[in-house]
């Protein structure tokens, strides 16, 4: 998974995640807890992240 | 009458409720699978974080919201306990930071910094300037003119960074006097029970109550377009119609939706203005405690901070926002244009004035929410809000990107709101 430029950093891809995957500090990241379900990719306002 | 409303932020379902109180039909389309846009609660480790807002309403429980949402029938609590607003000043005069202490002040002393010359003159234009409000220039300019001194600049910063998400040089002075002017109307901010998602619920019980309808997970992509006036949304690839459409996702968004070889006159101008609207930005903190960091529900100003504008405690109103035993503390700072690409050097001056503020205290960071662009804090920065109507003539803009006049964020959305549905009546 990644985040393409649109993303601002708004942290609610995070609470949408159920394996604490995503870390979020001016822009989202994913870390190795990450299994690519894509359950958070619609909860994303300016469709940032991206399979 | 049938209305359609793109998005399910305050906004949208703050026009559907009030539009089937009239009886419209009304039929709510949201792309996100869930409802309230920026004002909503989202759970992470057992608090109620938000998508956007600080849980607060700016005039509490009798400012525009307030009376929009009793009108609609709207079952909300909106609490305001005082202080309703502290301001975190030096321990020791000449000091410009908290690093050697501090002392509060409640929000009814502001004038207390002042030499007692510009004192003098605050009463004079406290009195003046409501008669004839000044106009032409920004706020911070106007300041600069009348009561120079760094105390003014510090206060209009912090309480225009905490309820606008600007810096006070970017306040139209108009704008700024309505706002001041509103505060002696209608009072300070107050706390939602249950956060941003108690009103946002309570709204959309209402437009169920009376039949209106909302599809979650259903983006609009296309307006349905017909002599020059619009006929109704293109979801997935259906048509829906409808006899008027109203529009919570702002000016240029709303203009990205009409098909460029539609003949709409006014339409090349249109979209000269909506370019040119700059969205705010600003980042939250969110803290959590085990002790208050404030122990009151109202906003801590902290005009001698390097970037947090102002922070609350909504635990102290709404124990229920955290889990048991905890605190949900929340500082907001307003973010310049022109620092939106070094946000993480934000940030970390976010992050070294909450260690300065609250020295000595126990706290964990956690969540660090930005905010800008596409997904801002305001989609127009207040006083420059476009209004409601749009080259079509059945289509209207409603949110923060069509905010009235004098109106703190939600509170200038609920007046936009009230505008909007007095016109379309009274067509
Ligand atoms: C950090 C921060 C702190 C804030 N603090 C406060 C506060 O304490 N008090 C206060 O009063 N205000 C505050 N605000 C401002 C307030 O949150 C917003 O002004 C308000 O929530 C915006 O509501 P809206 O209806 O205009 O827009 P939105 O909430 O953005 O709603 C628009 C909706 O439209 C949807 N949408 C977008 N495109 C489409 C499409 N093509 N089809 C269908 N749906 C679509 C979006 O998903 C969204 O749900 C704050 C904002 C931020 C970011
Ligand atoms: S793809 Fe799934 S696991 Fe990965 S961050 Fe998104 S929700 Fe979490
Ligand atoms: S929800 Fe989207 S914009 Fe917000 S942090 Fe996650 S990826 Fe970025």
């Amino acid at each position: 998974m990644k985040v393409n430029e649109k993303c601002v950093g708004c942290g609610q891809c995070i609470a949408f995640c159920k394996y604490e995957a995503i870390e979020v500090r001016g822009k989202a990241i994913f870390n190795s807890a990450c299994i690519a379900c894509k359950a958070c990719i619609p909860y994303c306002p300016v469709k940032a992240i991206e399979a | 009458m049938k209305a359609i409303i793109i998005g399910s932020g305050l906004g949208g379902l703050l026009s559907a409720a009030r539009l089937s109180k009239e009886g419209y039909e009304v039929e709510i389309f949201e792309r996100l699978p869930i409802v309230g846009g920026r004002f909503t609660n989202i759970p992470y480790k057992g608090f109620h974080l938000s998508t956007g807002a600080l849980h607060m309403i700016p005039h509490g429980p009798a400012g525009p919201l307030a009376q929009l949402l009793e009108y609609v029938d709207a079952d909300v609590e909106i609490v305001r306990r005082k202080p309703i607003a502290v301001i975190r000043v030096p321990r020791k005069k000449g000091d410009t930071d908290y690093k050697y202490g501090h002392k509060d002040l409640l929000f009814e002393n502001f004038r207390v910094p002042f030499s007692l010359w510009n004192r003098i003159k605050l009463m004079y234009y406290v009195i003046s300037t409501r008669k004839k409000p000044p106009t032409g220039q920004s706020f911070e300019q106007w300041c600069r003119d009348h009561i120079p001194q760094d105390w003014t600049y510090r206060i209009s910063d912090a309480f225009f960074g905490w309820s606008l998400s600007l810096k006070a040089a970017d306040v139209p002075v108009e704008e700024a006097f309505e706002i001041i002017e509103n505060l002696y109307r209608f009072g300070g901010p107050g706390i939602p029970i249950g956060g941003c998602k108690g009103i946002t619920d309570a709204l959309v019980d209402v437009i169920r109550s009376r039949g209106g309808t909302i599809h979650t997970s259903s983006e609009v992509t296309a307006l349905k377009m017909d002599n020059g006036k619009v006929s109704g949304v293109i979801v997935n690839e259906e048509e829906h119609d409808a006899d008027i459409v109203l529009s919570d996702i702002g000016h240029p968004a709303t203009a990205d939706l009409i098909d460029e070889k539609a003949d709409i006159e006014g339409m090349d101008d249109y979209i000269r203005k909506t370019d040119k609207i700059k969205p705010s930005a600003g980042i939250k903190i969110c803290l959590s405690s085990d002790k208050p960091l404030i122990g009151h529900g109202g906003v801590l100003l902290t005009p001698y901070a390097k970037r947090v504008n102002g922070i609350n405690e909504v635990t102290n109103i709404d124990p229920n926002l955290a889990p048991e035993g905890k605190h949900l503390t929340m500082a907001h700072q307003c973010v310049h244009w022109n620092d939106i690409d070094d946000i993480e050097k934000e940030i970390d001056l976010g992050l070294e004035d909450l260690k300065d503020i609250f020295a000595g205290k126990e706290y964990e960071v956690l969540l660090i929410q930005s905010y800008s662009n596409g997904w801002p804090v305001n989609r127009s920065p207040s006083g420059a809000d476009l209004r409601n109507r749009t080259p079509v003539p059945n289509l209207y803009i409603v949110g923060d990107g069509a905010k009235g006049k004098g109106g703190i964020e939600v509170e200038g959305i609920a007046l936009g709101v009230k505008n909007c549905i007095q016109d379309i009546l009274n067509l």
